[in-house]
């Protein structure tokens, strides 16, 4: 009878499932893309203007923001959202640096560049002030420049000969390691290629290293963090197809620059129809080709990890403040750590976990060399704590006065009473409380992408921006979430009607 | 039935108030060995008080307690000490509910290493038998009906072979039916010659049991006497006028 509902109630799930995935591929697929309608760069104003935040780009269109033309500027964390925003026509155009523009006009037979440019800028790499590292690299530039090596980089990525010349390195890192920041959507200076960044930022990083004996690393991160890391030492320089701007040199120091561009506008092509490639066509790009699948893995395992960790370390802080804040409301001591245990509770509930996490990399962390699964594991951990905390002190409140008092009646001192009455059965009453928890737990990892950690939905995302295909990725992280919260809300439910069997027998 | 003349008990001008409410206005008594008072009382005039300041479940404000060698009402005296020998049985049972019956009763004396799991668990059998519901040992509270959760209740306070039991009306929460269950277990310990102080609406059971019959009224005892004078003679017009209500 029990097996029965259970199997009954995993058809209903898987049918509800399939019905939803139906209704929203249908809506996907049903809508026209708005015709395009910026022919040149006169047209741009009074339009929706796609931007990736912080770039040149993005300063540029922010005059028309507020010169009366009632432009509209969308900004995106990465190139690719924006070139994914044109394709489905939510914008109009995208004003992005050259060579991306065409190399995304190149993957994409439904978009175009514009002949029409805008102004020049250098490409330049971003180092934290008065950090000698400048120096040793600029020397080391001038050099590539000179023997030709950054022509070659160049030319293996855009123009003619692309792929013909592969940067080989030497590898010979004998003298430490430098890390490197960069923002790996923004083709072809930097994008993930069969799980690795690559593109010509990341030759020219490799070329310099092997120059000056130094071994690369590269770390993945949003844009507008770049500047962050960079100056709070986190990372030893940035490249990111990153132009030299004023602001920007407040903040950091600038390398000579290492290649030129221009914004271009990127727009629909009007006379591609849009190759609407089959259902099939799109999973096998997006999941199989390159085994892309290992994105969403890779990123799911760590999701398991932060979240299997941070409950762990949730539970422990929250159990012992909801001990301590029970025992002062008991019998008024400790005074101390009470007072320590809310001004934790009331600081974590009162911040957005977003902005702990930030606060916890940049700023906690800024200086030491961790993990960032570490960093995130911390960050929820500690958020968490603070939740399960007063779940853990609603469970010992909601106990009823007289079973304390029949407890200690007896002459059971508190600790025992809590020990063997009180929290046995607050356990109980807060199960579901902390499954719910631990469901909004697993869920709230997905923000990790902001510190650059490959989680499960990040791993979704990279491949969106391979792909330029938004469905497949995100139903299928949204898929693996939704499942690991049935089966955990499955596994308490269950764990639930056990204890509570235990009472009735 | 005999009272000796070893005191176990004795309250000083007992004092208690909750905020600016005076519940228990100066209390004075001695409660010796074999004793079973019955406290009966219109609502609200600090019954329930009283007896929770005599192992105090509450603070007393002033005044003096004291058992045997402890000063009950001196912060620095091991209150649970005092607890182990002077049992509470509760109107609403209070039974553990996430422990069988038998853990119930086993849990304080084994917790407290007055006794090994053994021991206990001869002693849990004992009582259980004592009070008819051995087959219910490995029951859980919620399966039991009110009368056999109180029994439960007396029996785990027994297990601490307590020197004074505190009754603070064990049978106001019961169906009718099972009233005369649980008055027959307190009966039985009476004349086994426990020391008990029982609040209590039962006047009939009051009237059989006891020793001694306590009145009282906005926070004193008005009149204190031997049953049949008690009921027989009362003596001040608010008793009067209370029996008149009640028998
Ligand atoms: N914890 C408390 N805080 C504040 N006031 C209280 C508290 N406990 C009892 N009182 C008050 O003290 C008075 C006496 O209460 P108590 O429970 O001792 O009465 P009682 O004689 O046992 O009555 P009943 O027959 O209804 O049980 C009441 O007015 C009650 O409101
Ligand atoms: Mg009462």
């Amino acid at each position: 009878m029990k097996k029965h509902s259970g199997k009954r109630r995993l058809a209903k799930f898987g049918t509800l499932l399939i019905v939803l995935t139906c209704v929203l591929s249908l809506a996907a697929c049903g809508s026209k893309v708005k015709e395009n309608t910026v022919l040149s760069a006169d047209d741009v104003a009074g339009k929706t203007v796609g931007v990736q935040l912080g770039t040149t780009g993005d300063t540029f269109v922010s005059d028309l923001e507020t010169d009366g033309s009632n432009t509209k500027v969308e900004r995106f964390n990465k190139g690719a959202d924006a070139v994914q925003a044109l394709k489905q026509g939510k914008i109009d155009c995208v004003i992005i640096d050259e060579q991306p523009a065409l190399k995304f006009a190149g993957s994409n037979s439904d978009l175009k560049v514009l002949d029409e440019e805008y102004a020049d800028e250098e490409y330049a790499i971003a180092f934290a002030k008065g950090n000698s590292l400048r120096m040793e690299i600029d020397g080391a530039l001038e050099e590539l420049k000179s023997d030709g090596t950054l022509d070659k980089i160049l030319s293996n990525y855009v123009g003619e000969e692309i792929g013909q010349h592969p940067y080989v390195s030497e590898n010979n890192g004998s003298k430490g390691t430098l890390t490197m920041a960069t923002n790996a959507y923004f083709p072809p200076y930097e994008y993930y290629d069969n799980g690795k960044v690559t593109g010509i930022d990341a030759d020219i990083a490799q070329a310099f290293c092997d120059k000056l004996g130094y071994k690369l690393v590269i770390e993945d991160m949003e844009f507008d963090s770049i500047i962050t890391a960079v100056s709070t030492g986190k990372v030893d320089f940035g490249m990111a197809g990153m132009s030299v701007t004023e602001e920007r040199k407040q903040n950091v120091d600038f390398s000579v620059s290492y290649a030129q561009s221009k914004q271009s506008i990127l727009v629909r092509d009007p006379e591609a129809a849009a190759a609407a490639s089959s259902f099939s066509a799109k999973f096998k790009a997006d999941f199989l080709d390159d085994a892309r699948y290992n994105y969403i893995l890779k990123g799911l395992v760590n999701t398991l990890i932060i979240t299997v960790f941070a409950a762990l370390i949730g539970i422990v802080i929250g159990f012992v403040t909801a001990m301590i804040r029970s025992a002062y409301a008991y019998t008024g001591k400790p005074k101390f750590l009470n007072l320590l245990a809310t001004l934790y509770i009331t600081i974590i509930r009162g911040t957005p976990t977003m902005v702990q996490l930030l606060i916890m990399y940049y700023v906690i962390f800024a200086s030491v060399n961790a993990s960032k699964i570490l960093v995130a594991v911390l960050a929820f951990g500690l958020n968490s704590g603070a939740y399960v905390s007063e779940i853990f002190r609603s469970g010992i409140m909601s106990i009823d006065k007289g079973q304390t008092e029949a407890a200690r009646s007896l002459g059971l001192p508190y600790g025992k009473t809590m020990r063997f009455v009180i929290l046995p059965q607050a356990f109980k009453n807060v199960l579901p409380a902390l499954a719910n928890e631990a469901i909004v737990l697993l869920k709230e990892t997905s923000i990790s992408g902001y510190i650059g950690l490959n989680d499960m939905t990040r791993g979704g995302d990279i491949i969106r921006s391979i792909t330029y295909d938004a469905m497949f990725p995100l139903f299928g992280v949204a898929l693996i979430y939704l499942v690991l919260v049935v089966v955990l809300s499955g596994l308490v439910s269950k764990l639930e009607r056990r204890l509570r069997a235990n009472e009735r027998k | 039935m005999s009272v000796s003349n070893e005191v176990l008990l004795t309250v000083t001008g007992l004092e208690k108030s909750f905020g600016e409410n005076k519940v228990l206005k100066g209390i004075t008594t001695e409660v010796k060995k074999g004793e079973v008072i019955s406290i009966i009382g219109p609502s609200g005039c600090g019954k329930s008080t009283f007896l929770r300041c005599l192992n105090r479940l509450e603070e007393a404000t002033e005044g003096e307690i004291k058992f045997r060698d402890y000063t009950v009402t001196d912060k620095s005296v091991n209150i649970n000490e005092v607890r182990e020998k002077v049992g509470m049985v509760f109107q609403h049972f209070d039974l553990f509910p996430n422990m069988t019956v038998k853990q119930n009763i086993m849990l304080a004396p084994v917790q407290l290493k007055l006794m090994s799991v053994e021991e206990a668990d001869k002693r849990a059998n004992e009582l259980l038998t004592r009070v008819g519901l051995l087959d219910k040992a490995d029951s859980y509270p919620a399966m039991l009906s009110g009368g056999q959760q109180q029994r439960i209740a007396i029996a785990r306070c027994m297990a601490m072979n307590p020197e004074i039991i505190l009754f603070d009306e064990p049978t106001s929460a019961l169906d009718p039916e099972m009233v005369g269950e649980v008055l027959h277990i307190i009966e039985e310990l009476a004349e086994e010659g426990m020391t008990m102080l029982i609040v209590t609406h039962e006047m009939g059971f009051a009237r059989q049991v006891s020793t001694r019959c306590m009145f009282f009224n906005e926070g004193v005892i008005e009149e204190e006497n031997a049953p049949e004078e008690f009921f027989g003679n009362p003596k001040s017009n608010r008793l009067k006028d209370f029996l008149s209500k009640v028998l």
